[in-house]
């Protein structure tokens, strides 16, 4: 669906991207994420044709595209209603008023529609942003932090409706909030300092930067299991997470699959649960970016 | 809803209609009434000096409101022209427009159409307040010069509001793109100091109307109209490549 090579931008001797090989199959949701400044933002206005890219290549497999930038204003004196009618009209020439009736109540502003928006909060206008952005069944629907400016209720919402989405409309989203990344993409890239320093599957992002570390639910008395764990030379750091749980950190994962069976039994530890923990995308993004 | 109907929307909702229209009407009631009465006017305000003036003619009232028009009228044109063509002066805004249409000129045709129609139509209506009040006042007038005139000044506004879609093509700010335009209108008349090219210059077109109705002949317009259509042209040619290279 997006195909570029070497793309780059430039402003004056500040590079905003360097080189970006940037691939997004048709029909996935790939997230975009990156710290402040890293080029997200520059790089969506690129592919949406809102900027002009100083080297490289870009193709774009479909011209029908929605774009919703991360703080979406409206003329304040046009209602909710007429904001979605309108997009929808200048994007396909069409007027449909049930269609325009089922955005507005999918993003959640239907009792609002007859409102001016320019009373609307930044979560209202983030909805409508989005209604006005998917109103015309966009193939390409580029988002630059969807989410950033709802309460917990319509994060879900609109997360919902991205994951909806998946396989109908290819998607980019850009975010900072890695666990909504994490719950609706299934293509991950992250930028930094306007490279793309990592694409591809979000799985293969997580499993192949799997800790040696497992988190160990054991019943009391847990300080005599942790003294004899401390004194095994494999054993890097246990970390006491709450009153029943700790964390075990080896030197690999390997000797921790091997060992640490053993070592809690020779312990006489009542082991409850215990199992490997899984990096979270903040984390290996934390560790990706320094 | 379409381009179209929401440049409507916005001069009625914003209430600039209004002002258009009200302050072009009210000098074409305002001037044949100062000009009928100047010299009262002058002599209530004078402190005891003796003031001569030569008895009004109907053309001073139409002389009276062109000098009104072509100043304040302009100045309120050429800000509500502003507030609507620089849609890019909320950059959000801006992406919303453009990530919809196929060419930037799809927006910038409706607005600049919308606004100059507004405003020639208001220009329209003030003439005609002023020249009912200047034949009841003062006298007859000759009717096709008034007509030419007028028609004339129109196309002044129309040039006036084109600068003003070709500024916004530079300037994203609405504040930006009224102070550069109307120094742009300002300085053609200070061009036109020059007797050479006063007759070529778009601004020899405001005192059309006041010419017309004196002793004037379409002639003397000629040169500035052909110059005014196409530097038109031209502008709205480049308020389009102008806005297509911007970069949001």
């Amino acid at each position: 669906m997006i195909k570029t090579l070497g793309l780059s931008k430039e402003y004056g001797a500040t590079v905003a991207l360097n080189s970006v090989d940037f691939n997004v199959r048709q029909g996935s949701v790939y997230g975009l994420v990156g710290p402040n400044g890293a080029g997200k933002t520059t790089l969506l206005g690129i592919l949406a044709g809102l900027r002009k890219a100083t080297g490289g290549s870009m193709e774009v497999a479909s011209l029908k595209m929605g774009v919703l930038p991360d703080t979406p204003l409206f003329d304040p004196w046009l209602t909710a209603r007429e904001v979605v009618d309108l997009s929808l009209a200048i994007t396909t020439g069409n007027h449909d008023e049930a269609r325009v009736s089922e955005m507005l109540e999918q993003t959640g502003i239907a009792e609002d529609a007859a409102r001016p928006v320019g009373g609307f909060s930044r979560g209202m206008l983030q909805r409508l942003g989005l209604a006005a952005t998917l109103v015309a069944r966009p193939e390409l629907v580029l988002l630059d932090e969807p989410c950033s400016a709802l309460d917990p209720l319509g994060r879900r919402e609109v997360l919902d409706l991205i994951a909806r989405l998946r396989g109908g409309a290819t998607v980019v989203f850009s975010s900072h909030i890695l666990a909504d990344v994490q719950e609706v993409c299934d293509t991950v890239g992250i930028l930094r300092h306007g490279e793309l320093v990592f694409e591809g599957p979000l799985d293969n992002l997580l499993v192949g930067r799997a800790q040696p570390k497992y988190v160990i639910r054991l019943r009391p008395p847990m300080q005599p299991v942790i003294d004899q764990l401390e004194g095994l030379d494999w054993v890097q750091d246990v970390t006491v997470v709450d009153p029943e749980l700790i964390r075990v950190t080896g030197a690999s994962l390997e000797i921790v699959e091997t060992n640490l069976v053993a070592a809690l039994a020779a312990a006489g530890a009542h082991v409850v649960s215990m199992a490997p923990e899984a990096p979270s995308l903040e984390d290996v993004f934390l560790e990706v970016v320094r | 809803m379409n381009l179209w109907k929401l440049e409507w929307i916005r001069l009625v909702r914003t209430r600039r209609v209004i002002g258009i229209v009200g302050v072009y009407v009210f000098f074409g009631l305002l001037g044949p009434l100062t000009a009928r009465y100047m010299e009262q006017i002058v002599e209530n305000f004078g402190g005891g000096v003796e003031i001569v003036i030569p008895e009004p003619v109907a053309a001073d009232g139409i002389t009276s409101y062109v000098a009104n028009a072509a100043q304040i009228g302009l100045l309120v044109s050429v800000g509500v022209a502003a507030a609507a063509l620089a849609f890019d002066a909320k950059p959000q805004m801006g992406i919303f427009l453009r990530t919809r249409v196929a060419s930037v000129r799809d927006i910038i045709v409706p607005r600049y159409v919308v606004v100059t129609a507004a405003v020639v139509v208001s220009f329209i209506l003030g003439s005609i307040a002023a020249l009912y009040e200047s034949v009841v006042l003062l006298g007859s007038l000759p009717i096709g010069g008034w007509l030419l005139g007028t028609l004339l000044g129109c196309l002044y506004l129309i040039f006036a509001i084109a600068v003003v879609a070709a500024v916004t093509g530079k300037s994203q700010s609405v504040l930006f793109t009224v102070m550069i335009s109307v120094g742009i209108m300002l300085a053609l008349p200070i061009i036109g100091a020059a007797p050479v090219v006063a007759e070529w210059l778009p601004s020899h077109l405001v005192g059309a109307a006041d010419g017309l109705v004196r002793d004037g002949s379409l002639a003397d317009y000629l040169p500035a109209t052909v110059v005014t259509v196409g530097s038109t042209v031209a502008a709205l040619w480049l308020a389009v490549y102008w806005a297509e290279q911007r970069e949001l």
